[in-house]
């Protein structure tokens, strides 16, 4: 596990931002979901040993908080959601530097600067100001300076914010490649479900400073009943009947698309539906177990 | 981007990294590099070298007239007049404008620019210790204005060394050199607090810096007045009292660093080369008032800095 909280609570005064919050991210990337002011950035920032919570545990890479900030840290890549940067630095030299300030030494840094830039796709740039940077430039040398000292951990506070789709689309392929070819686990939080869709295996589900739901994204989105989605190749008369006379039970239709409630076992449902088909003479174009979209369950966790 | 060329040039970091207990140095260094660079840096230090550089062209003419009188009887008249700590703490005091300019070059960014920027959510988020980002800080302000400060006296002192022994330069107080490095490391710990304090307070180093020079010219005003009230006063006044002894002339940011100057060199400057012997002066301020001052105000400059240091994002 890269994460374990246990009834973690933040309060600020009489507002409660995070409340008995208890999970176990494992290794991988994981999406922090919920929608915005739910607490995701509170829990990341408690991870990071910014915010003392107010009752509860939580342990980063198997060091318990509060006995070794410092060493956490030093095992952490953190992105911020807001712009940062050094002032006055070019991109080569803040992140130098900031490699310089996780302990490495300085030609080490400069070298690896260097690396992680090219990485991150600012290898042509690297000479600029960070100030000149366009918004997909500053959300890359976030990325870059979290990466530069070789974390075993990223915290990835939405790293899409006020990017275009083409720069969306380069910045979640590097999130990707970071977590999936690099080892590198990371926690991205956001409220896109898409780009969580996209990048990672599981999630975890904050809303109103609680914890809703966890797992990975496909247990998610199955539906209970395990029912099956058959699309034929045009509507065929009979075909209905078939399956309901081998106790199939229709849950939806449209055109030539049914879902029906499965059996017992997922096999016998497509056994099933293949025999009503050969019964009633008709076509199966597709026939896959029924899921709902991410967004259905995130709903359906998020309101109870 | 990642692709398979970008692939090949990230991997992770298996290498020895640095103590943490040096990671202040880290900060310290940046500051450096940039202060050093910084033009303005070096002209300010320069100007406020001005005094001595005219003292010791001054002193360069008479030792040449020594050549031209044979008898040597004007020179040594005039060499057995010079108080030489009196001309480092002239000298010091007209460099106090100099000195507010080298602060703000130096030290007015030094956290406002952070905050703008928000840079302390990188700094922070590596194994840096807040009490790790403001030691950084406060000696990256330190270490230049020691420089800036430092260099004109360092200058005249050696002048003085190589050209003076043997007119009583060292005899007349074998630790002037040790007080006056104590005079410098005061005034530049004392500067790099406060600039600390103010910078903190702001998202703008140009602001900070308005607002610290503000509040300098503010209580130097506060200070001429006093000053003026002080020479208004009789010399020996029948109730001697807060205003008459001149004490509140000190009550200024700068004042401070003067009246902390005559402490440590231990004179009220009385003997300047160009200002008429016996002439009335402030005198010498109790040192429990002005170190106590300048020690309240480092504290609550600290603080404030300390307070206002958080990991938290400027949202804009």
């Amino acid at each position: 596990m890269v994460v374990t909280t246990s009834n973690l609570s933040v309060r600020y005064g009489a507002f409660t931002a995070l409340q008995d919050v208890t999970c176990q991210i494992p290794e991988g990337c994981i999406g922090l979901l919920g929608p915005n002011g739910a607490g995701k950035t509170t829990l990341l920032k408690v991870l990071l040993g910014f915010i003392k919570p107010s009752s509860g545990t939580a342990a980063v890479l198997g060091v318990t908080l509060g006995s070794g900030e410092r060493k956490i840290r030093q095992m952490l890549g953190y992105m911020p959601e807001q712009d940062c940067h050094i002032p006055g630095l070019s991109a080569v030299q803040f992140v130098a530097f900031a490699g310089e300030l996780a302990g490495l030494p300085s030609g080490q840094a400069l070298r690896r600067s260097h690396e992680v830039l090219e990485y991150c796709g600012l290898g042509e740039a690297r000479y600029r100001l960070v100030e000149s940077y366009s918004t997909g430039m500053k959300q890359r040398i976030k990325l870059a300076q979290a990466l530069v000292h070789g974390p075993r951990l990223l915290l990835l506070d939405e790293p899409t914010n006020g990017l275009d789709p083409l720069g969306r689309e380069e910045m979640l392929e590097l999130v990707r490649s970071v977590s999936h070819e690099k080892g590198v686990s990371v926690i991205v939080s956001s409220h896109l479900l898409p780009d969580i869709e996209r990048t990672c295996d599981e999630v975890v589900v904050v809303s109103g400073g609680r914890m809703r739901a966890q797992g990975l994204i496909s247990d998610l989105k199955k539906i209970a009943g395990q029912p099956v989605d058959v699309e034929l190749r045009e509507p065929v008369e009979g075909f209905l009947a078939a399956c309901s006379s081998r106790g199939l039970q229709l849950m939806g239709q449209e055109h030539a698309r049914f879902r029906f409630q499965g059996l017992d076992r997922p096999d016998t449902t497509s056994r099933a539906v293949l025999e009503s088909a050969r019964a009633s003479g008709a076509q199966v174009r597709r026939l896959v177990p029924a899921e709902r979209s991410l967004e259905e369950a995130i709903l359906e966790a998020v309101n109870g | 981007m990642a692709d398979s060329v970008g692939d090949l040039s990230y991997r992770g970091y298996f290498g020895n990294t640095l103590s943490e207990r040096g990671r202040w140095l880290v900060v310290a260094k940046q500051s450096w590099k940039t202060a050093f660079k910084k033009r303005g840096f070096w002209v300010a230090s320069s100007f406020g070298a001005w005094y001595f550089i005219v003292l010791a062209a001054i002193l360069y003419f008479v030792e040449q007239s020594v050549t031209m009188d044979p008898t040597g009887n004007g020179a040594e008249r005039f060499y057995s007049q010079m108080v030489w700590k009196d001309q480092f703490l002239i000298g010091f005091t007209f460099a106090q404008l100099m000195c507010l300019v080298l602060v703000l070059i130096v030290g007015a960014g030094s956290i406002a620019n952070d905050n703008r920027t928000n840079a302390l959510l990188v700094y922070l988020s590596k194994p840096v210790s807040k009490l790790d980002y403001l030691f950084g800080k406060w000696m990256g302000v330190l270490v230049p204005l020691v420089v800036g400060l430092g260099l004109p006296l360092a200058f005249f002192y050696t002048y003085c060394l190589m050209n003076f022994r043997e007119r009583g330069f060292l005899e007349q107080d074998p630790w002037l050199g040790p007080k006056l490095i104590a005079v410098v490391l005061f005034a530049a710990a004392y500067h790099s607090t406060l600039i600390l304090g103010v910078s903190s307070l702001f998202n703008s180093g140009r602001v900070a810096g308005g607002a610290y020079a503000a509040v300098t010219f503010v209580t130097g005003f506060f200070s001429q007045l006093m000053l003026a009230v002080f020479f208004q006063s009789p010399p020996e006044s029948s109730r001697p009292g807060i205003v008459s002894s001149g004490a509140l002339h000190y009550l200024s940011v700068d004042g401070l660093v003067v009246g902390m100057s005559k402490i440590v060199l231990g004179t009220d400057g009385g003997n300047a080369f160009t200002v008429a012997r016996g002439s009335r002066q402030v005198p010498i301020p109790p040192a429990w008032m002005i170190f106590g001052l300048m020690a309240l105000a480092i504290a609550l400059a600290w603080a404030v800095a300390s307070w206002r240091v958080k990991a938290v994002e400027v949202v804009k």
